[in-house]
């Protein structure tokens, strides 16, 4: 067990933050926005984190405080949900793809600003992040409770008062205004919330791969949350997890193949270099033939009567 | 600003809002038939540039699977533009059947045949770099034989002086949009094409073959694709596979300004951005990528018909 972890500390920490980063996508979709706003809420995030870490507290001997990256994620939290209400209240009374092209506009602009600061680094960005661990597995520390953290919102969320405003949202957006939800406030909200767990992603994000730089969380880092959620499942929380966190492994699972041997060599080069041709056509095939994810809440419920069933039985 | 340079921005500015307009009406006459943004234009585009490079007989480089191939043919430069843009079009159709026609029969949201389209994007972006590496490639020099390489549009004491490529993409566009203005105003199929825009489901009862006309759509918007991957190569270069990426989520800044679907509005809002991007002024040229964002950010929030759209009333 140890080994495995050594050899593959960087992936399992990566697993986890995808999953986290698909529930900030996923918190809009509930209330039936696609908005792909996220990747610039996470970039923003890594800047913070990047920013604070190198040039407001000097470097000194030793690892970076643990104290200060909380700090720097609760610097992130605030300021991504800020951008977000700011950015969330004119552009959220657009629907459908109108709001999914505003929200591609708003990451290419934030990626065209961070490109040409001289406080981000430019197009070099922020090298030699600190790093507050020994060893990268030590990130799992910070990234597991903030998993948990999420998962349990979101569960909390989907059965309170809002989570069923936001469903009602997404199934009728005219019917549920007509029964008092009002949709600007909860839209709002889930959008602003989804925005702040992205920029909390970004800030542990940055220290964690040790760089920031304007080529993190654009467009096709929307495109992958897409797939995310929408192959995991996008009617309850359980789907984007799911999701994140097996797409994250399976470019790993298929270069694992590829190197088990006994393929054709075209077919293990292809299991090894494919991996986003292999992503496009899943989302693809995905919106034909599960077009509400793998995991949706039927599913769940069957598993969960399933299990009630053994345990009555024994 | 002195008036010959002034002239001079707006011939650029033109030349490249050209492109953008026969592009972007790739986008919009799609959008207006089907009420979907096809994300797949941006890799047609690629397509179309890849394609008119191997069709020129141009070798490609060293990594991907086909390191080095090159086609056994010459075809001068002309011959493979159109080449390439055909290719496009037979793409554009062949993504009609995988990524639109299932949704469609299903009955689907269109949010979710964006999120298909987007896919199928990712996969063609990725099966060019797959096959062709992610390296720059740039067109033969002289493609259009000897010509200077600028042209002076003042006079000898005040020059005005374009590019003679600018020049050159901005009459290709020019022919197309001709092409295209006539193909829509003056035939039946044209007319057909209106009146399945305007309502599809009446224009079916009316005789209409609409699938088939949808699949026409697909044609023209895959050729216009096409033809402005290789003149946008042709100015600038191929920047790997995924510059048509790039220049696609552009081409939506346009079609959201002159108005989503609206064809006249596509050209209009095309020229527009190539004029604001060629006027930034120098010191901040490095922000000019953002320019068609903000203004698809800001015409969203004022004005989401676009330019000369017409506002939607919501029914109940």
């Amino acid at each position: 067990m140890p080994a495995f972890l050594a050899a593959y500390d960087f992936l399992l920490v990566s697993m986890v933050l995808a999953a986290v980063l698909a529930l900030s996508l996923y918190l809009p979709l509930m209330a039936g926005q696609l908005s792909l706003a996220s990747p610039g809420f996470y970039a923003l995030g890594g800047y913070i984190a990047a920013i604070i870490s190198t040039k407001v507290f000097p470097p000194a001997a030793g690892l970076y405080p643990v104290p200060l990256v909380l700090l720097e994620m609760a610097v992130a939290a605030v300021a991504s949900g800020v951008l977000g209400v700011i950015v969330g209240v004119p552009a959220l009374r657009l629907r459908g793809i109108f709001l999914a092209l505003a929200t591609i506009a708003f990451v290419e602009i934030l990626r065209v600003i961070s490109l040409n600061l001289d406080v981000t680094g430019g197009a070099i960005g922020i090298f030699g992040v600190p790093q507050p661990f020994a060893s990268q597995i030590h990130y799992m520390s910070l990234a597991i409770p903030l998993l948990v953290l999420c998962m349990l919102f979101a569960a909390r969320l989907e059965r309170s008062r809002t989570g069923r405003a936001l469903v009602a949202l997404r199934e009728d957006e005219l019917a549920a205004d007509a029964m008092g939800v009002n949709p600007t406030r909860y839209k709002v909200l889930a959008f602003t919330v989804g925005a702040m767990i992205a920029g909390v992603v970004g800030a542990l994000s940055a220290h964690f791969i040790n760089t920031w730089n304007s080529r993190q969380g654009t467009f096709d880092t929307g495109v992958s949350l897409m797939a995310f959620v929408l192959i995991g499942g996008s009617r309850t929380f359980v789907g984007p997890v799911v999701g994140g966190l097996v797409l994250t492994a399976l470019p790993e699972a298929l270069r694992g193949i590829a190197d088990v041997g006994g393929l054709p060599g075209w077919l293990a080069q292809f299991l090894r270099d494919g991996r986003l041709i292999i992503f496009g056509v899943m989302i693809a095939l995905g919106t034909v033939f599960f077009p509400h994810g793998l995991i949706t809440p039927a599913l769940l419920e069957r598993l969960g009567r399933g299990r009630r069933h053994r345990v009555e039985a024994a | 600003m002195s008036s010959s340079l002034l002239l001079q921005q707006v011939l650029n500015g033109l030349a490249i809002g050209s492109v953008y307009a026969i592009f972007a009406l790739g986008y919009t006459l799609i959008f207006s038939i089907l009420r979907i943004i096809n994300f797949t234009h941006g890799a047609i585009f690629t397509l179309g540039a890849y394609a008119t490079y191997a069709l020129t007989g141009a070798r490609f480089g060293f990594n991907g699977l086909l390191a080095n191939a090159a086609l056994p043919l010459h075809l001068p430069f002309v011959l493979a533009l159109i080449g390439g843009a055909l290719f496009a079009a037979v793409s554009g159709v062949i993504v009609e059947r995988l990524a639109f026609r299932p949704l469609r029969t299903r009955g689907s949201d269109p949010l979710l045949t964006l999120v298909s389209s987007l896919g199928v994007a990712v996969a063609l972006v990725n099966v060019i770099q797959y096959l062709f590496g992610a390296e720059a490639y740039s067109y033969p020099a002289d493609p259009f034989g000897q010509l200077p390489s600028a042209m002076n549009f003042g006079t000898s004491t005040e020059p005005v002086l374009v590019r003679t490529v600018q020049v050159i993409i901005f009459g290709v566009s020019m022919v197309v949009l001709a092409l295209l203005t006539v193909l829509m105003n003056a035939t039946r199929t044209g007319k057909a094409l209106r009146a399945v825009a305007e309502d599809t489901v009446t224009a079916s009862l009316l005789g209409i073959n609409t699938d088939r006309l949808i699949l026409l759509t697909f044609v023209i918007s895959g050729f216009l694709g096409g033809v402005s991957g290789t003149l946008i190569g042709l100015s600038v270069g191929i920047a790997g596979p995924y510059f048509g990426i790039a220049f696609g989520l552009k081409g939506l800044a346009v079609i959201v300004l002159g108005g989503l679907g609206d064809i006249p509005g596509a050209v209009v809002g095309g020229l527009l951005i190539g004029l604001a991007e060629s006027f930034v002024p120098a010191q901040y040229i490095a922000y000019r990528e953002a320019v068609p964002f903000a203004l698809l950010f800001v015409v969203l929030l004022l004005r989401p018909q676009g330019l000369l759209g017409r506002a939607v009333v919501q029914k109940v």
